[in-house]
Order: C-alpha cells, then structure tokens, then sequence
C-alpha cells in the first residue's frame, strides 16, 4: 500500500460502454457497498459468535472424540471459506484477464490476504485437533498437503500481484497464477475419496445424508455461514478502501499536474 | 490426554484472527474515508 | 465482446483444459505415491521386503489385541484387517487414545523377516460420523449398531434421533 501516490498508472481509467463495465465499476460498486458494510459486518459478527459459542459451550460431545470434536465449528469453516475464497480470487482473474476488468484486480488483491488467514486457521485447528486424535500434529496424506498447497498459493498470489513497479503486470501475473492454481480445489474436494488419507472422508454432503447429529449440525452451518459472511464483510470493506485509496491518489495527483 | 489446550488452541487462534483482521480492516477503511473526504475538500 | 476479449477467452479456455488434463494425467500416474497408506491385500499383493518402511492402513481386528507390560512399557500385538486378509502388528509404546477393537488406524513401520509388521508409530483413523454418547448408546442397545464392527447405519435413521440430554 505504500507506492508512489504520483505513479501515472494512479489514475483509474475505467472504460465504459460493454455491460460489465457499465454494472460493476468501481465508482458504482463503492456507492452500493458502502451503506451495505454495516449490516455485513453486524450479520457476520453475530452469526460467527452464535456458532462459535453454540460450539465451543453447548453442542453436545461426540461419542468417539468426546470434546475434540468442538473443534470442528472451527476448523471445518475455515476450511470452506479458504476453498470459497480461492474459487472467487479465481473467477476474479478469469474477468481480469479477460475483460481486463478494473474492480476484478482490485477484488483479488484484497481476496489474498484474507483468504490466506482461513487457510491459516483452518490448518492450525486442524493440527490441533490431530494431536490429540490421530496422534500426530501433522502428516503428509493427500488432504493434508493439498490445503498446504493451497496456503502456499495464497501466498504467492499476495506477493505476485505486488512485485512489479507496473501494477498492471502484477494483475496479470497474479491471475494467471491464480487460475493454474484452481485445479487445486477440486483435488482438496476429492483428495478424501480419490486415495486412502488419514483425513476422515466427508460429514456434510448434499446428494446423501449428512452423517452428523442434528444438535450439532445446526452449530456447524450456523458458524460456517457466519465464516462466510466475515469473508465477505473484509473483503468488501477491503475493497472499498483500496477503491477509495485510489480515488484519493487519482486526486492529489491531478491537483499535483494544476499546481505544476 | 488433556483435550483443553487443543480445543482452547484452536478456538483462541480463530477468535484472534477474526478480530485481528476484523480491526485492521477497520482501521485501514476509517483512514481511507477521511483521507478521500479531507483531498476532496480541498478548493 | 470485443474480437480481442473474445480471443482472450478462448486462448484462457484451451489453457485450462490443458493445465486440467495435464493435472489429472499426473495424479493418475502418481497415484500410487498419493496414497497414504497400503491396507493389508495390497501389503500382501506387493510383498514388502523386511526392513523397507511404509504406511499400513486397517481396521484392528475384533478381538486380536493383546497387551504386555514389560518395564512399564506396554507392548501391543494386534491384526490390521480389510475384511478379507489380515497383517500381524506388533508396536511397542502408548497407543493413541481413540485405539479400540474395530478402530481406523494407520501403522508406520517395516515388516520383519517372520511376516508380521513392527510399527514405530500408530495413529488413529477415526469415523466421519457425528453424533452424541446417548445416540450411539441408544444404537448399541438397540442392536442397529456396534462400533467394533464398521461404520453406523445410515444417517437419516439416528441424525435427530429423540435422547433424555442432549447438552453437553
């Protein structure tokens, strides 16, 4: 965040005239989300609390884990949110190298570093939860190293896309990165069906039943959605804020070349 | 074995993280509105 | 759209069907290497010669498990099974706690010269299955369910199954 406030490429240039562009400029997006942010941030916090708390005090203990299971309403909504946020940083670089999109780049600068702190989470919890269970923080089977990848691809997306004195560049890079890195999401999907893991197949599934007790399902989806919605209330006051960042360098800029 | 420190680990370790992030991003986007409003004020 | 943007999609389309098909040519040549663990037939099929490490993954045999104590450690000989063959362990050490007759587990080791597999290391493959003590108490008077003998019966007969508590 810290470049040259009189870079030329400071300047927004927003063309205008296809659907998309006209429909999701940035000027248009920060004027919808912003009376938005709000009430995101007031849903996400209290569902995310809700969940947790349900979790953590009351849901009752597994039969098998006993109260390490508590660690579930954690661990298991990070790790959506980690894939949900890969698979939305990945359709913001397909419209950015496409369209050339402006408020795509900017969605998948901010997607990054937030996507990479549930990745984060999600496998801190689970190494947590595999020390007391399994008997190892750590083990090297196909579920396990493909969320790593993902965390590591988090990490190279958020350096990427900063490395170049030319931000268009890091765009385009970062994107392409982004987009190879997809076929990581279905590989964590199905890693727990494709090969024997450690890792325990799939609880929720939405073709069978789900294989949880109801008491404690309702805990699970009530964080998971609550998980989501932090995602979205960060990113989009990420959002706005880099939006409005720019406007503010687009502006000292242009009074800059009156003065000069 | 003692599931507390697990469970209290991962917990606590979520919990900071959301509020870490929760407030950074606060911070960032309060500097970002009066910034924008204090270069648009000016003649 | 543009003829350019039109070309960029396309040109982005064949890339992802190729790094995809790429992807899943390699996953499917190394899949052998992805694999965790080798359940007791492909150990028997493969025949490991004595000494070389790898991951043998079952279910503990009904029954199978004996434990001594020599010196205050506990030496644990029990069978790792898929069902049809079987694979003689011996580990010695402190199991983890969720080890039980009918248990996932996964053994690193090394068979010995006698056919059987000396663990250094035994780790816990637990269910994916979710439910309170009551339920499963419940299951197992019932007679639907015994834990030591594979997963429990389908979900949608015990997932909001009636228990006296339900708080933790």
């Amino acid at each position: 965040m810290t470049d040259n406030i009189l870079a030329p490429e400071a300047i927004p240039a927003y063309p205008t005239g296809s659907w998309l562009h006209r429909y999701a400029n940035p000027g248009r997006f920060l004027r919808l989300a912003q009376p938005a942010l709000p009430w995101l941030a007031a849903f996400s916090i209290i569902l995310t609390v809700i969940g947790i708390v349900w979790g953590y005090v009351f849901a009752p203990a597994d039969w098998e884990q006993g109260n390490a299971a508590r660690i579930m309403y954690v661990h298991v909504p990070a790790a959506w949110v980690s894939m949900a946020g890969y698979a939305a940083l990945a359709v913001c670089s397909f419209f950015s190298i496409v369209w050339r999109h402006p408020l795509a780049d900017l969605a998948a600068e901010e997607i990054g570093p937030v996507g990479a702190g549930f990745t984060f989470v999600c496998l801190i919890s689970g190494a947590l939860w595999g020390k007391p269970m399994w008997g190892a923080y750590w083990v090297w089977d196909a579920r396990l190293t493909s969320v790593l990848v993902l965390f590591f691809l988090y990490l190279g997306h958020i350096a990427l896309i900063r490395a170049f004195d030319n931000r268009e560049h890091g765009y385009r890079a970062a994107a392409i990165l982004a987009l190879v890195g997809a076929v990581n999401l279905p590989i964590i999907v199905f890693s727990v069906q494709w090969w024997n893991t450690l890792h325990q197949g799939n609880t929720i599934s939405f073709s069978g039943g789900s294989k949880i007790y109801v008491t404690m399902l309702y805990p699970l989806l009530i964080a998971s959605v609550g998980f989501y919605m932090c995602f979205l209330t960060l990113v989009t006051a990420r959002l706005c804020s880099a939006i409005m960042e720019r406007k503010t360098r687009a502006l000292l800029l242009a009074a800059a070349e009156r003065g000069a | 074995m003692n599931l507390t420190p697990f469970i209290d680990g991962s917990y606590g370790i979520t919990v900071l993280f959301l509020v870490g992030i929760f407030g950074l991003t606060y911070v960032r986007y309060r500097s970002a509105v009066k910034r924008l409003a204090a270069v648009e004020k000016r003649p | 759209m543009t003829p350019r943007k039109k070309r960029r999609l396309y040109l982005l389309l064949a890339c992802g069907i190729a790094v995809g098909s790429a992807t899943a040519l390699s996953l499917a040549a190394f899949s052998s290497t992805l694999t965790f663990f080798l359940g007791p037939r492909e150990v028997l099929a493969k025949d490991p010669s004595p000494g070389m490490d790898f991951r043998l993954g079952g279910i503990v045999q009904v029954g199978s498990v004996n434990t001594v104590i020599s010196n205050g450690t506990p030496t644990t000989n029990f069978r790792v099974t898929d069902g049809q063959a079987s694979i003689p362990v011996t580990f010695t050490g402190v199991l983890p706690d969720l080890f039980r007759e009918g248990q996932g587990i996964v053994a690193i080791g090394a068979m010995t010269s006698g056919g059987d597999f000396s663990a250094s290391e035994v780790l816990a493959k637990h269910g994916s299955s979710y439910m309170p003590k009551d339920v499963e108490e419940n299951l197992k008077n019932s007679g639907k369910w015994n834990p030591k003998f594979g997963p429990p019966p389908d979900a949608s007969t015990w997932n909001d199954m009636a228990v006296k508590s339900s708080g933790s």
